[in-house]
């Protein structure tokens, strides 16, 4: 693409955009969730939609994540392609039955005969000072169930590439974006493109130490490789994009060339993607490792409100900075 | 009960030893001990050697960690004796002790102040008591990166005795890669490796390049030991060699017949039982080859200990030792028999221990069970000469003027001239080859 078909745009945006340009290619895809249509969105993501694409297909719902999820699974099963739209993961967890117990399974329970065509998406991970109840980054208590595909942008480009992909998916697909990153912008090309799932970018190539990172802790790493450069520590960052499926070989690549590697997951470290990614490159990567993989996640304990602590609890460069040079003996 | 703090250092367990290798410890801080326990296996420039105590106490502190080459002399722990108290122990003595030590064990037994309070190892016991022994030997093990290991192998660098940079010494990649441009540049060794390859290391010439899919292997102190003391050899002595034919026909009939009638005694003699006998029995008339070079003067040595020069599987790290039958004038086929057996036995199996090398006079190097014909060995010092013996091979041969089929085996002698003349060797070969083809001077 040139420059000229590029403009800058917000993330949020980006996903509107990828959104409605599916549903204008594709009658069966509609938008369902709390405040999507009359309010705009409880975060102006679906801004303008409800005047292009009316009621029918921009529907606001009650405050019910476990009906309107359920119902729109069932309307993937008969054929529609429905949107959900959570207004924070958090919530999603009154609709744990339809979404974790249905969607992902029905495939498999129904010997093939019903498919589940549907995108979960909403704001993951902590918003600023939420508390603890609405603070949710669910991707290690949700990527643990086979079926469903987890997808996890970083900046606005991936957003919109990996949505219409999500859109087109056959499987159930939860997309999770961050409140945090809603009005990041970033250079998205105006004409059309996807994004393939399972493949990894490289956010910045290094030689020293590679870290693997997803979603919004990307932009955490590439602050902190930006330090540590100066401190003449090169770092590779790779941005899985969908963390299933999981890029192993982009993983297993970097790793064999730098000797060592950081995991950067805003998910808390047990049974989490951080910890399954470590485990693979330790199988993979036994030789090649000049240290233990380094984990740098959200702490164990409920989020905290206050800001400080908020701050200190998630990941951030400090922490990331101190993990990368404790993994290569430099701490 | 006055405190007894005993210093354990790295002791002197060859002639030729500078300095060795804790290769493990079997005992961590804590434990218990009795005299005669074995608390260690040492590597040295021959072999890998148990290391007993002599007291019966605590140890209180390890100070050099598995993995670690310390020189001969150096403190690498300190037993409590019943009754001491730990830190007094620690105290007075923490720094090493350099000064080298030629006993086995040496004892240096600091005066503890006389204030000291009673403490009884029993607190010290008790918080180590909660580690489990597969932890500790854990502990005890050298730590080191896959990737540093992978390097090493990769570039041939031995990282038995390098302590890491990394936490608890773990060998990590800069580690490897520093040592790896240390050789290359030939620059000394880092403060904290010791290094006793100087020497042989010295003999190698011009720097050779390493061709594409090459690697270097370094040297363990076997090799080590074996590359000084041969090339010191090759260049000191002034070696010649005399070769003789023997009739093994006669042996061979009398060996064949032996181990059928010894078999439910479950004796087998080898050959070279045989040729140890008849060496060891030729050198009451030929006193000169059981004799060494004493610079100014020729060492007469009493009692015949013969070495058997035995190679080493590569499982233990290849390369050979000598191991030593004494007093072999005195000993029948039956003990060389059983002797030689257990001694390789014991070689092989768990290395083989000072006393076990020590004191040859006169070596026997056999490569007869390889199908060799004939080869020249090189005089293992202090000796004055060396056998080496082929195979007894079956082929046409002349006796009594008749063209026959029989066994013959060539057998080498490298002599040093300073010692012994060609006149001498002859006379000696001739000793051996009349005890060989008549064997019954072997039995009785």
């Amino acid at each position: 693409m040139t420059t000229a078909t590029m403009r800058e745009i917000e993330f949020r945006d980006a996903v509107r955009e990828a959104m409605s340009e599916e549903m204008r290619r594709d009658k069966r895809v509609y938008l369902l969730g709390e405040e999507v249509a009359q309010y705009n969105g409880a975060y102006k993501v679906s801004k303008g939609m409800l005047d292009e694409f009316g009621p029918r297909r921009v529907i606001d719902t009650p405050i019910s994540e476990c009906g309107f999820a359920g119902m729109a699974i069932g309307s993937a099963m008969m054929g529609l392609r429905p949107i959900v739209e959570f207004m924070s993961w958090s919530f999603s967890l009154v609709a744990a039955d339809p979404i974790l117990n249905n969607a992902p399974k029905m495939l498999y329970m129904s010997g093939g005969q019903f498919g589940c065509p549907i995108v979960f998406r909403g704001n993951n991970g902590a918003g600023g000072q939420l508390g603890s109840t609405h603070s949710w980054a669910v991707e290690g208590l949700f990527s643990n169930v086979p079926g469903m595909k987890m997808v996890i942008p970083s900046n606005p480009y991936d957003a919109k590439g990996l949505l219409k992909t999500a859109i087109r998916d056959d499987d159930p697909v939860f997309f999770l974006e961050s409140e945090r990153l809603l009005s990041m912008k970033g250079e998205v090309p105006e004409t059309e493109y996807l994004i393939p799932f399972g493949q990894a970018r490289t956010a910045r190539a290094g030689t020293d130490c590679t870290i693997v990172s997803f979603g919004r802790p990307v932009n955490l790493c590439l602050e902190a490789a930006e330090s540590l450069e100066k401190e003449g520590i090169s770092c590779e960052i790779l941005d899985m994009r969908t963390i299933r499926p999981l890029d192993a070989g982009a993983i297993v690549r970097s790793v064999k060339r730098t000797g060592a590697c950081v995991v950067v997951d805003q998910s808390w470290s047990f049974g989490s993607p951080g910890s399954e990614v470590a485990a693979l490159v330790h199988r993979e990567c036994f030789d090649d490792l000049d240290n233990y993989v380094h984990r740098v996640h959200t702490a164990d304990v409920p989020a905290p409100y206050a800001y400080d602590l908020e701050q200190e609890y998630l990941p951030n460069a400090r922490r990331i900075c101190e993990a990368v040079r404790s993994c290569l003996y430099k701490a | 009960m006055n405190p007894m703090p005993v210093q354990v250092t790295m002791p002197r367990l060859s002639d030729t030893m500078e300095a060795g290798t804790i290769v493990r410890w079997n005992v961590k801080e804590g434990d218990t001990v009795a005299s005669g326990d074995v608390i260690a296996d040492v590597e040295t420039d021959k072999a890998t050697m148990e290391m007993p105590v002599f007291d019966d106490g605590v140890i209180s502190q390890i100070m050099v960690e598995a993995g670690k080459q310390v020189p001969v002399g150096t403190l690498i722990a300190i037993i409590c004796i019943e009754g001491d108290d730990a830190a007094s122990a620690t105290a007075p003595i923490a720094a090493p002790i350099a000064a080298p030590i030629a006993a086995q064990v040496a004892h240096a037994v600091a005066v503890p102040p006389k204030s000291a309070p009673h403490i009884a190892v029993a607190p010290n016991a008790a918080s180590a008591a909660p580690e489990s022994p597969a932890v500790a030997s854990q502990e005890n093990r050298q730590r080191i990166s896959p990737l540093a290991r992978r390097i090493a192998d990769e570039l041939g660098i031995s990282v038995a005795a390098m302590r890491g940079s990394g936490p608890g010494g773990r060998v990590v990649k800069q580690d490897v890669l520093a040592e790896a441009e240390r050789i290359k540049s030939g620059a000394s060794p880092r403060g904290d490796l010791v290094h006793v390859a100087s020497a042989a290391r010295s003999e190698r010439g011009a720097v050779v390049a390493i061709g594409a899919g090459g690697s270097e292997v370094m040297l363990s102190g076997m090799r080590q030991a074996i590359a000084r003391r041969l090339v010191e050899s090759k260049s000191t002595i002034p070696h010649y060699q005399v070769s003789m034919r023997f009739n093994m026909d006669p042996l061979l009939e009398l060996r064949t017949m032996l181990n059928v009638q010894l078999a439910p005694q479950g004796v087998k003699l080898s050959v070279n039982d045989f040729i140890v006998r008849a060496c060891a029995l030729s050198m009451a008339a030929h006193p000169f080859f059981n004799a060494s070079w004493g610079g100014d003067r020729i060492i007469m040595h009493g009692d015949v200990n013969i070495g058997v020069a035995i190679s080493l599987p590569q499982e233990r790290g290849g390369g050979l030792v000598v191991a030593v039958l004494r007093e072999a004038q005195r000993k029948g086929l039956r003990e060389i028999s059983a002797e030689t057996k257990a001694l390789a036995e014991k070689a092989r199996v768990r290395g083989l221990s000072v006393e076990d090398m020590a004191g040859a006079t006169f070596t026997i190097s056999n490569l007869g069970m390889f199908g060799v014909d004939n080869f020249t060995a090189i005089i293992n010092p202090p000796n004055s000469a060396i056998l080496a013996c082929g195979a007894a091979v079956e082929q046409p041969v002349v006796r009594n003027h008749q063209l026959v089929v029989g066994h013959e085996m060539q057998a080498t002698l490298s002599l040093d001239h300073r010692v012994i003349d060609g006149a001498m060797a002859s006379e000696y070969l001739q000793s051996v080859k009349h005890n060989i083809e008549n064997p019954a001077t072997l039995l009785v």
